[in-house]
């Protein structure tokens, strides 16, 4: 059976994160963990391509053991299997490491036709593992998709570049890399859920796959992250009729000039 | 991106860029090292004018890749298809940083340049420093704004920068004062093979807005709780009030097509810089309200009084923005406000 993968990252909600009030350091430590925003995109964009083309689904993820816990959701969310390259050095892994982890796991399953990979990370933002991973694997890569199709051999697909719509094509195996606007990723039902329970989650180490240490050796290494913190007056004018609310607005716009 | 290279020995900066980008890049890698030595590699052939100005655009040197057969047809060039031939020359020139515009297709070509010179990327850096151990450091936006990320390295990378965004990670504009040390230069064309994987069947402009948002004083910005193209009018009505220029979340924009893409405010948008924002059914999740932040006021119009945008902005009103638009439309106008 062919295979469609797609590569998903496990990610803090970004509106969880807690800053030291002195040093303004991030602390992820109590915020919730989610299937990055544009991986879910790319997750149902996959699962609608694999119903089509009679393929397995296969959602994989790089990431330290903490990403176990994202297996139930990417499940729930259709892929028929969920395989996690586990590297406790996950955390200071970069592009350049993620990349040559997730090509060699898409090589280890074989008969993948297509890897499917959101356009951006929620939290770095990047735009970079889904092309870095078509290089390794030497496959064409169509990057920030809005519309994607597959017939016989061949893919097409609708990028958006700035201001233009570029329809290109391409043959499989590719790498293809999602939009939100490629299609809603909707939140699982209940039926989804319990069906995710009776599929499979794998875990494979990074050193079982064969991996070169440079290709485990990141280039660029991360020194410090900081937190922005917005400094407003953060006024709320919920009392009172409408009438009186703007009333009170458009007088405190006027007081401080900004009117 | 902003660079401080005291004393540093010279920095070889090599620029790989398409024609109408490669001005920018040059001025921003001569801004952040006036003393280096930058060579662009030009992704297509420039037309005549753009050809002109790149020999005085104070590279060092400008090699122009000019795509062999087939030739593409007008239009349907790519320059992602430059790749395989730039990685190619980069790896037997001498290494330095390599510089590549933050556009959609300079993501691409840098991550796919940084993986053939098996190197590290530093996507859409705001700023890139010499340390004094010889290696590098720069920062980049994480979080979708919500924290500044610092990274490290030594060697070669690729660095992406943000082009025409408003704020620290902006390019210059291609005329302040490009015209480095170098003097002119020829430019130097080479056929070069390209990576004919992906092709171009057809390319179509989306609707565009000249609008420069991040000039405007007053901004209206129209979330996805507008809900109606009747609730779009009483928002509108609003920002002619105020004589305040339509902006809106992406979702509107991308998802609904209410407005033109030109129009969204955000980290994958516009940075705006008003005196005054006015987000009406903005929920205020942080990949917009990044590109508000240099906003000097923000009033938030939201049901919700839990809404992410409440706890951000200096006056929030809470309600429905039907009942309240309209008034506030009415008193802005009664006040006599000037637009
Ligand atoms: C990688 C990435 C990049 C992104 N880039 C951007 C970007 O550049 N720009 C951007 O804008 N978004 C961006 N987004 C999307 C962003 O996360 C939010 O989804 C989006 O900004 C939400 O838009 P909204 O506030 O209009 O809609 P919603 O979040 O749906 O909020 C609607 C709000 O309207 C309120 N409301 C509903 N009805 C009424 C009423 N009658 N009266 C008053 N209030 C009402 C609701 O309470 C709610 O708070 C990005 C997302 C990701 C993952």
């Amino acid at each position: 059976m062919p295979r469609a993968v797609v590569c998903y990252k496990w990610v803090p909600a970004e509106n969880e994160l807690r800053l030291d009030p002195v040093t303004r350091a991030v602390d992820t430590s109590s915020a919730r963990w989610k299937v990055s925003d544009y991986d879910r995109n790319a997750i149902e964009a996959g699962r609608v391509l694999a119903a089509e083309r009679g393929a397995e689904l296969v959602a994989l993820t790089f990431g330290d053991a903490g990403a176990k816990a994202s297996q139930k959701d990417v499940l729930a969310r259709g892929a028929d299997r969920a395989v996690h390259v586990v590297s406790a050095a996950a955390g200071s892994a970069d592009g350049h490491v993620t990349a040559h982890a997730l090509a060699a796991q898409v090589r280890a399953l074989g008969d993948v036709e297509v890897v499917l990979c959101g356009e951006g990370a929620a939290d770095t933002y990047a735009h970079e593992v889904g092309p870095r991973v078509a290089e390794v694997l030497g496959w064409p890569v169509v990057t920030n998709v809005r519309e994607l199709a597959v017939q016989g051999e061949r893919l097409h697909a609708v990028r958006v570049v700035g201001g233009d719509l570029e329809a290109v094509e391409c043959d499989l195996p590719a790498v293809v890399t999602v939009l939100a606007e490629v299609g809603p990723a909707p939140i699982p039902g209940l039926k989804a859920v319990i069906a995710a329970g009776r599929k499979p989650g794998e875990q494979v180490a990074v050193d079982a796959l064969g991996l070169a240490p440079d290709a485990l050796a990141p280039r660029t290494v991360v020194t410090r992250v900081t937190g922005y913190a917005a400094e407003r007056s953060r006024v709320l004018l919920d009392a009172g009729e409408p009438a009186e609310r703007v009333a009170a607005l458009v007088s405190a716009l006027t007081e401080t000039g900004a009117l | 991106m902003t660079a401080d290279t005291t004393a540093m020995p010279t920095d070889v900066v090599h620029v790989v860029a398409e024609p109408h980008e490669v001005a920018g890049l040059v001025v921003l890698a001569l801004s952040a090292d006036p003393t280096a030595a930058v060579h662009v590699m030009c992704l297509g052939v420039p037309d005549p004018a753009t050809a002109q100005a790149l020999t005085g655009c104070g590279a060092m040197s400008v090699v122009v890749l000019a795509a062999g057969a087939p030739v593409p047809s007008p239009g349907l060039d790519r320059p992602e298809d430059y790749v395989p031939a730039v990685a190619e020359r980069l790896a037997g020139a001498t290494p330095g940083l390599v510089l590549v515009p933050a556009t959609v297709s300079g993501w691409e070509i840098a991550a796919r340049l940084a993986t053939r010179l098996g190197c590290g990327l530093v996507s859409e850096a705001t700023s890139v420093r010499r340390l004094p151990d010889g290696g590098w450091c720069a920062e980049r936006t994480l979080y979708a704004g919500a924290a500044v990320q610092g990274l490290e390295w030594h060697g070669r990378a690729v660095v992406s920068a943000a082009a025409g965004r408003g704020g620290p990670g902006a390019l210059p504009p291609p005329d302040a004062g490009g015209a480095g040390s170098g003097g002119p230069v020829a430019l130097e064309t080479v056929v070069v093979d390209r990576d004919t994987r992906v092709r171009v069947t057809s390319r179509t402009s989306r609707e565009r807005d000249a609008v420069d948002l991040s000039a405007a004083s007053r901004v209206v910005c129209v979330g996805m709780g507008v809900q109606t193209l009747d609730d779009l009018a009483l928002v509108e009505d609003l920002a002619r009030a105020l004589g305040a220029e339509l902006a809106c979340t992406r979702p509107v924009a991308e998802d609904r097509g209410w407005l033109p893409v030109d129009r969204y405010i955000g980290i994958s948008g516009a940075s705006v810089h008003p005196d005054l924002y006015v987000g009406v059914g903005v929920s205020g999740q942080v990949q917009h309200t990044v590109g508000i932040r240099d906003a000097r006021t923000v009033v938030a119009i939201n049901t919700d009084a839990s809404a992410a945008l409440m706890g951000q902005c200096d006056h929030g009103l809470v309600g429905d923005l039907r009942e309240l638009v309209p008034l506030l439309a009415g008193a802005v106008r009664a006040a006599g406000v000037p637009s």
